[in-house]
Order: C-alpha cells, then structure tokens, then sequence
C-alpha cells in the first residue's frame, strides 16, 4: 500500500471519491443478457464454420508465398543526397527511430526526418507523417518502414495509410513483389503480412498492374492479394471501423482563428463522412463562425463535440453522412 | 455476468495499453480459431460496458439499447478477421456500436436525435472540481450526481483489462488489498501493485476529459466572423 499512501498524502484522494460518488455502475438486465449472448453465440459458431469452409483455399494461396517488402514509389526523385522528406506530425504511444543501428524512442513531434531514416512502431503505437508535397501518411501500430528518398518510402511490415488530398493528380505509384499500384488523389491503406497485401480504398481508384495485369480497386473495395496472384475481392465501407486507427493516430490541424467549416471538412475527411448542411444559411454560418483553441490529442469526432458545442451548429450522423444544422437547443 | 479470477488474462498485473493490444489480438485469433470459451469471456467482458455505452447514447431506450448492442455482436463477430490490432479490442467493439447507433437514427429517421457525451463537454473541468469539494447548497444535486456517475461510468468501462472492476471492490465494497489478491489469486504485491495500475490509469483517463475540458473552457469560444 506504499504507493497508494503517499498518493493520498500528495493529493485528495479524487479517485476514490469519484467512484464513491458514482456509486456501482449500471448492470444490464438478465433478459438482455441472455437474449444478446445466444445471438452472439449463433453468430460466433455461424463464423466459424464459414471460415472452416474455406480453410482450403487459404491454405492453398498461403503455400510457398515469401516475405514482402513494399515500395511506395511515390514519384521518384534521383536527387540522392540526405534531404528532408517529412515532418512528424503525430506520435502516439511506442514509435522508434533508428539512429547509428540502434531503436531510439520517438516522443516528440515536429522533428523532420531525412532520406534513409528508418521508423517503426510497436503494438499499441502509431505515427502520422507529413510528406513535404503535403499529403498525409500514417503507420499503424507494428509497422515497420524506410524512407528511401524524398518520395520513395519502403514498407517493410505493417500497415500504412496514405491520403494525397492536397495533390490531385500526381499520380502516386506503389511497387510491391505483386504488382504496381497507381493512383490518383484518393486514400487508401496497404497492409502487408506474412507475405500477404492487402489494399482498403477509401476514395478515389487504386490500379495494380501485375505485369500487365490490370486489377482495379475503387473506393468502398478490400483486395487481398497473394504472392501468386491470387486476389479476393470484398466491400469496406468508407466508414468501416477498419479506418478506427486512421482517425486515432491522425494529426489535428491548428483551427484556432479558423472558420467552423474547416473544422467540419477536416472532420468528415478523416471519418469518411458525407458533408452535407442542412441549408445554404448553415453552410454560410459554418464559414463566418471563427473557432478559437485547439484540439491537439482530440479525435476527430471529439474535437468536433467539443468545438461546436461552443456555437449555434450541431451536427447529426446518419448513416456516412454528417448533416449540419443551426443548434434547436440553445 | 459475475467476475471470476479465470478470467483475468495473465499479464493483467501489469497490463499496460500496448499489454492489452497484444492481448486482444490473442483473443481475436482465439475465438476465430473456433474457441468458444474465448468467445465467452470476451462477451462476459464487454457486454456490460458495450450495454452502458449504448443505453447513454440512445436516450436510456433499455429495449433499443438492447438490440443495438445485440447487433453490435453479431456485426464485430462478423468483421473480427479484419480487427489488426491497431486498437483495443473493446474500443474497436465502441465504433461498431457507433456505427449502429447511426444506422438506428437513420431508419428510424430520427434527425433531431443528437447525442453529445459528457465526457466531451467543456463543463466536464467543473463537474470533477465539484465533486473533489462538494458543499452542502449544491443546486440540483440529482442531475449533478447523475452527471458524475455517467462520467465515472464512462472511464471505468473505457480501462484496460479489469481495472474497473478492481477499483469498484476497493472503494465501493471496501475490499482491503489481501481480500483483492485473494480473489483474484495473486500475491499481495501483485494485487498492490495491479491496484496502484488501476489507480494511475483511472486518474490518467480522468485528467485527459478534464484537461481537455478546461483548456477548452478557458480558450474556447466563438466571434462572429
């Protein structure tokens, strides 16, 4: 009890007192926990016998397919002095940088980092870049990669997510043992593992030229595709939980002085959500109102509670779409 | 529903939220290979606190609550090949259940309907210095304290592990450390120690709405453009 007494020495005791006066939490009736558990029940033993259906063919695909190392070629720059590539952006939880071959902890943000740098993260952490053309690209936790030159990146493990909203057009290119991915202005997410490539597309269209072989993926596709050649093809909605750790790891922009709107586009952006105001007058209301504070280390649906609740705008989700309206409750 | 020391992971004692992830990407692979007790623990750990998540957002509908986390279930049952570990497992479970909240809205074309946590409102900074000095000629004392306790609620769920579950026996049954270790059949260090973990994550979640409030409360605000 060493801890807690010196604790409650230095301060009042809040915890206690915070869960004193909360009293038990709420438990859920009986009734809805039988009735949710046999659903779920049916639902788990319905899963596992669609996956023991198709063990075969995992298998198959699975035989013989080596490591994979990703290259993001992302416009090729000869220039091969160490210049600076990106900026950190966002560091959340465990993220290491190689300095001298050792793993130096990465704590802090807006350091920039230099051709040949090498990053990764460990379970639980996640990095957001800022590329120097302005587009945005995020590891997720366990992912391991090389920044090989001003826009050539290496993904040697893990998953990345990169969004080129501000370069329409560039025409971003990924180089993988499978294939070549083209795009243009879009978002989307590799994922590579135990020799493995998966492709989310939130928006825009992704090609994957397998020597010559076209396979297209557009926005609201999952492609899962093997050493081989094998590829399986599934829907992902834009607001899939699957992009949860895109907007967990995403780096806030500064709003303060800003209108309401920027802060609505950013939102609907890294949710996936339709922007839609309710009338001209909302959406006019939305670029007059100027936000003030800032929202560092608030997700993007927090940030948006929190900041709106200081004007007359409030928001509703239905289905993918963000709907704004003037406040009904003042 | 009850709380069993079977059902404490391993490494609970020291469970951080890197621990956890690790933990849950276990589990996830557990229960798609077919383990079905895996599957139950992971309901008898979630249901709760998904049913509280869900009925705070749905207006305290006992009945919708229910079938919104029912769907939940089946929903996240449905996508676990595709949960990689880039959160905790339970907060992966929290967006699904979003999700079915909006899909509820949206069929039943409830546009007005708009729930905004209080843990994300700015007055959040005001509730916790109220509490920590309560006075006797505190107005409204029902709705403050109904406030509170869907705060204190909210971040007892949100804890990795069972560390809600340990504060609740300590300060609410009045569990002493052995009682705790004990219980959970683990050394008297172990419990001392997986208690001062609850403790420091309890007031580490607690300090984060608050200081995200207050730095909100006292910077926020808007001017006419």
């Amino acid at each position: 009890m060493e801890h807690e007494s010196q604790d409650r020495k230095s301060s009042p005791d809040i915890v206690a007192s915070l869960i004193r006066a909360a009293g038990r939490r709420t438990e859920p009736p009986e009734d809805a926990y039988q009735q949710v558990l046999a659903a779920a029940t049916g639902a788990f033993r319905e899963k596992v016998a669609e996956r023991r259906g198709r063990s075969w063919i995992l298998l198959a695909t699975a035989a013989g397919v080596a490591a994979l190392a990703i290259a993001f070629l992302l416009q090729w720059n000869s220039n091969t002095a160490q210049t600076q590539v990106a900026q950190v952006a966002r560091v959340i939880g465990t993220a290491e940088l190689a300095i001298d071959g050792d793993w130096k902890p990465m704590t802090e943000t807006g350091g920039y980092l230099a051709t040949g740098a090498k990053l990764r993260t460990l379970a639980g952490g996640g990095v957001a870049l800022a590329l120097d053309d302005g587009a945005s690209l995020r590891l997720a936790a366990a992912t391991e990669l090389q920044i090989d030159g001003p826009r050539l990146v290496l993904l040697r493990s893990g998953t990345v997510y990169l969004d080129t909203r501000a370069i329409l057009g560039t025409g971003y290119q990924i180089e993988t043992p499978v294939g070549t991915a083209r795009d243009v202005g879009t978002q989307f997410e590799l994922h590579v593992a135990d020799g493995s490539l998966g492709l989310r597309v939130r928006e825009g269209r992704v090609e994957i030229d397998r020597a010559g072989n076209l396979v297209n993926g557009s926005a609201g596709e999952q492609l899962d595709i093997d050493l081989l050649g094998g590829v399986s093809r599934t829907s992902i909605a834009a607001t899939d939980t699957a992009w949860q750790w895109v907007e967990t790891v995403a780096p806030a922009p500064d709003i303060d002085g800003q209108p309401a709107s920027v802060l609505l586009a950013w939102v609907s952006r890294e949710t996936g959500r339709r922007l839609h105001y309710e009338t001209p007058g909302v959406e006019a209301r939305a670029a007059t109102v100027i936000l003030h504070g800032n929202i560092v280390h608030l997700a993007p649906m927090a940030a948006l509670d929190v900041m709106l609740a200081t004007t007359d705008l409030e928001y509703t989700l239905v289905g993918d779409t963000m709907e704004v309206r003037f406040r009904t409750e003042l | 529903m009850s709380f069993k020391p079977k059902d404490l992971p391993p490494t609970a004692v020291q469970l951080d939220m890197a621990d956890m992830v690790h933990v849950d990407r276990a589990v996830a692979r557990r229960i798609l290979a077919g383990d079905e007790a895996a599957f139950r623990e992971l309901f008898d750990r979630f249901f709760p606190r998904l049913y509280r998540f869900a009925l705070v957002r749905l207006n305290r509908d006992q009945e919708t609550a229910r079938d919104v986390v029912q769907q939940t279930f089946c929903n996240a049952i449905e996508r676990l090949d595709g949960y990689r570990g880039e959160a905790a497992l339970y907060t992966w479970f929290c967006q699904i259940c979003r999700n079915v909240i909006s899909d509820h809205y949206r069929k039943r074309q409830r546009g007005a309907e708009h729930v905004v946590l209080l843990e994300d409102q700015p007055d959040m900074r005001a509730i916790l210095e109220a509490l920590a000095a309560p006075t006797d000629d505190e107005p409204d004392t029902g709705v403050w304290r109904q406030q509170v306790r869907r705060v204190v609620e909210a971040t007892l769920d949100a804890l990795p592990g069972h560390y809600g579950e340990v504060l609740e026996w300590k300060y609410l049954d009045g569990q002493s450390v052995e009682e705790i270790a004990r219980r959970l059949e683990l050394g008297p260090k172990a419990a001392e120690s997986l208690l001062t973990r609850a403790r420091v994550a309890f007031r580490a979640a607690i300090s984060d709405l608050a200081g995200a409030s207050d730095e909100l409360t006292g910077s926020l605000g808007q001017s006419p453009g």
